[in-house]
């Protein structure tokens, strides 16, 4: 931003010597209006009923009344079991992608591998443009309905996210030991397992558990899909319009998630301070 | 312990960029010696003791350790002609997550089967050798530390007990004390000075600092825009050498300080 | 560092450091390998996992394949409406939530938010907005205004404020107090000091936070529709339903398309507005 109004600047006192760029400054309110105008446009040819907006609250309030109190022994005996395979779905597929990452997050840091960087990085970029619940369309009809493909889905997924950052982390690590260890008469394995691993292993493990949260809450909605876990049960519960039902899936996944990135949340924090 | 020379043969090398590291130098070190070599910044010092493990490779003639030579050496012999020449730098280059030990142990990666190395099975006769060696720089008391706790002195400390784990016959230091204070600059030119006299092996070290070139150097060397301006006894050699070696006269800055 | 290294010799420095018993680190070790393996195991048998199964199952996998190349390109122009209803559901959503977050992010911030307990309120409230995936909201906010864009738009609109004040108020908490005194000292009141010390600190990432929301809607709203909140999910459920997968190959790619063309965009506009201090958030 201040490197254009300097160039806007110097190109007034020249008269136009080399200063093509326009002052951005003089952009700003034009830029709001554009994207005030485009708001406006969206948000009126949307297809928002008017009644429905207007008495949102009162649905809504509605809503959570039929919601609340939860069916508390159908949450035991039936969310429970589900939102358990979600937790499973979502470590299982942060296993894999942790697993297929870390080879792709060392190869494609650019400060080890010059060659390798952007064929890596563009691939890592498409793979984290397609959302879980997309694999698992294609995933199901090979692997069969269930968990396993939800698991595969989300291994697959995480890969792109966990690669790119494995990346950020490695180029930002200090290089000065590799020369120390290609002296000692270290070739690369030695290199990696002994430079660059002990600097960056306690990053991409936090990373790792980052993830775990994030996959947490995809496993929870591929379900929609039939590739397993507790979506299913809250979609099924609110089609047949068995609110209380529902808010006992409410009330599970609320608790375990919180739970579970209080949990991971602590461990991270250890492993970055260590 | 150490019986090989080191001979650069009209030894040249020329950056990607063009610039000349190193221009047309021949030279012996014997065994056993302690040479320091001299000159400004960018006269090509780092690159003379890096063509000799094979850290820069030679564009022109060749560098040798015994009858090996470096050019020629590839992959697992270079490796193990590497394991043969110990290392410190200026900035120590530590693993600063790893104990002090592990830093150690680094110098035994070319005797031990790479299996092991990767799973961090060191031999029992190898974690006894590094802790021999950490012992011999006075340090072996911190060998379980994390070595980001250690003040430079001692980083540097551990750095040479790398390069002795290695039982090296030549010890390679690129400006060692450039990043110390003037005492325990002192001492860790001591530490080398023992380990040439006690262990026999030789050391080439870098130093831009005349005073400690002067005070430390059996054989001075001298380089100038990659050529061999100077080769002479540590003694002998005069203010007027060192004029001629930097192209300028003396300053200040060149020496640490006037006692030791 | 090197400076209180030398002024006192190695000798009387900490006292030696006994080795760590090797037995206690390696129960640990194991007990954690132990926990991990434990959960794994348990996982592995939850969900059926098997990786034979994969290649067993070739046959089903090359019926898919030629079930599903070469797409439908004749369904290309049906998708122009919805993709335009996938946009606007994520815009919407992107202004509104983040016009929403920005108080609350105000709120959430420990050392600007007016009172202990309102910190403690907003902050805890915005965690438990987080809790819940995004389609989630959408089955909940279909449930209670019907099928539709609608139901997205609010879904999209409650997660990009969980995203948005929660990155927002990070940055607020890390920005330069000093400013602030300096307002208050100069006779602002509580608004002023927001208004003048905070926002002018945070408005650069602030306009990042909305735009990785927004790409985060993006990729989103492509999916509300399976569950029945609009844009061209909508579509891709009726055609999953028929098993129709040329179809639902041709929409899988034009969402590839689409989600990677907006992300470039907006990525670099990212970078250009603030340089690195956004990318470290993702």
């Amino acid at each position: 931003m201040s490197e254009s109004t300097t160039a806007a600047s110097s190109g007034t006192g020249t008269a136009g010597s080399n200063s093509p760029i326009p002052p951005s400054r003089g952009m700003g309110p034009w830029v709001g209006f554009g994207l005030a105008a485009l708001f406006a446009w969206a948000a009126l040819t949307l297809d928002v009923p008017q009644d429905r907006l207007l008495d949102l609250p009162e649905r809504l309030a509605r809503l959570g009344g039929l919601m609340f109190p939860p069916d508390a022994e159908y949450g035991r005996e039936s969310v429970l079991p589900a939102m358990l395979e979600s937790i499973q779905m979502a470590w299982l597929g942060t296993l894999i992608g942790a697993v297929l990452s870390l080879p792709l997050g060392l190869l494609g840091a650019r400060n080890l591998f010059p060659a390798l960087g952007v064929p890596i990085k563009a691939l890592l970029g498409l793979i984290r443009v397609v959302p879980e619940l997309l694999l698992a369309i294609y995933l199901v009809p090979v692997v069969g309905l269930g968990a396993f493909a939800g698991t595969l889905a989300i291994g697959l997924h995480s890969v792109g996210m966990l690669g790119k950052l494995s990346n950020d982390i490695v180029e930002s690590m200090d290089l000065s030991p590799l020369e120390a260890v290609t002296a000692c008469g270290g070739g690369t394995l030695e290199n990696l397992r002994y430079a660059v691993m002990p600097q960056v292993l306690p990053e991409i493990l936090a990373l790792w558990l980052f993830r775990f949260e994030i996959n947490l809450r995809a496993s929870a909605v591929l379900g929609v899909v039939g590739a397993g876990g507790i979506g299913a049960v809250l979609l099924n519960n609110l089609s047949y319009r068995r609110f209380d039902k529902a808010g006992a899936v409410v009330v599970v996944i609320v608790v375990a998630v919180l739970a579970i990135d209080a949990l991971s949340g602590a461990l991270r924090k250890r492993l970055v301070q260590s | 312990m150490a019986a090989d020379p080191i001979t650069f043969e009209r030894a040249s090398v020329v950056y990607g960029n063009g610039v000349r590291g190193l221009d047309d130098v021949s030279l012996t070190l014997e065994p056993g010696q302690f040479v320091v070599v001299v000159g400004l910044s960018g006269a090509g010092k780092s690159t003379l003791l890096r063509t000799i493990n094979g850290l820069v490779p030679v564009t022109g003639g060749d560098v040798r350790l015994g009858a090996t030579s470096v050019r020629d050496a590839r992959g697992g012999d270079l490796r193990q002609l590497r394991a043969r020449i110990g290392m410190v730098f200026q900035d120590y280059r530590l693993v600063k997550r790893l104990s002090v030990l592990q830093n150690v142990l680094l110098g035994r990666l070319a005797a031990v089967p790479t299996w092991r190395t990767l799973l961090g099975l060191w031999p029992k006769e190898d974690v006894a050798i590094a802790q021999q060696a950490l012992e011999q720089v006075g340090i072996g008391d911190r060998a379980h530390v994390r070595a980001s706790q250690l003040s430079g002195g001692q980083q540097q400390r551990v750095g040479i007990a790398r390069a002795l784990a290695q039982r090296p016959s030549v010890i390679l230091a690129d400006e060692p004390v450039a990043s110390l204070d003037p005492i325990t600059s002192h001492r860790v030119m001591e530490d080398l000075v023992r380990i040439n006299r006690e262990l026999g092996i030789t050391v080439l070290i870098n130093l831009h600092f005349l005073d400690l070139a002067k005070q430390y150097g059996e054989r001075i060397i001298g380089l100038r825009q990659g050529k061999l301006v100077f080769d002479g006894r540590g003694e002998t050699v005069t203010d007027n050498d060192f004029a001629e070696i930097y192209g300028r006269a003396m300053t200040d800055d060149d020496v640490l300080t006037e006692s030791s | 560092m090197s400076a209180d290294g030398s002024a006192r010799p190695i000798e009387s420095g900490a006292g030696p450091t006994p080795p760590p018993d090797p037995w206690r680190a390696r129960v640990r070790n194991g007990v954690v390998a132990l926990v991990l393996g434990a959960l794994t195991a348990w996982s592995v048998r939850g969900t059926g996992f098997d990786l034979g199964e994969l290649f067993s199952n070739l046959k089903q996998a090359q019926r898919l394949i030629d079930d599903s190349l070469p797409p439908a390109w004749g369904f290309l122009p049906r998708l122009w409406d919805p993709f335009l209803e996938t946009l606007q559901i994520a815009y919407v959503s992107a202004v509104v939530g983040g016009l929403i977050a920005l108080p609350l992010a105000v709120l959430s911030a420990r050392p600007i938010a007016p009172l202990r307990a309102v910190y403690l309120v907003s902050r805890n409230a915005m965690n438990l907005l987080r809790t819940m995936p995004d389609l989630f909201w959408a089955m909940l906010f279909a449930s209670a205004v019907g099928f539709g864009p609608f139901a997205g738009t609010l879904a999209l609109s409650v997660f990009t404020v969980a995203v948005v004040a929660k990155l927002l108020s990070e940055s607020m908490e890390a920005i330069d107090l000093g400013v602030l005194e300096a307002v208050r000292a100069s006779g602002g009141g509580w608004f002023e000091t927001v208004a003048y010390g905070v926002l002018p600190q945070v408005l650069p990432q602030y306009v990042s936070y909305l735009l990785y929301a927004f790409e985060l809607n993006i990729r989103a709203s492509v999916v509300l529709g399976l569950v029945g909140a609009g844009g061209v999910g909508v579509v891709l459920k009726s055609q999953l339903a028929m098993f129709d997968y040329a179809r639902v190959t041709m929409i899988v790619l034009a969402i590839f398309v689409v989600v990677l063309m907006i992300e470039t965009v907006s990525e670099f506009a990212r970078r250009r507005l603030v340089g690195e201090i956004a990318t470290g958030r993702r």
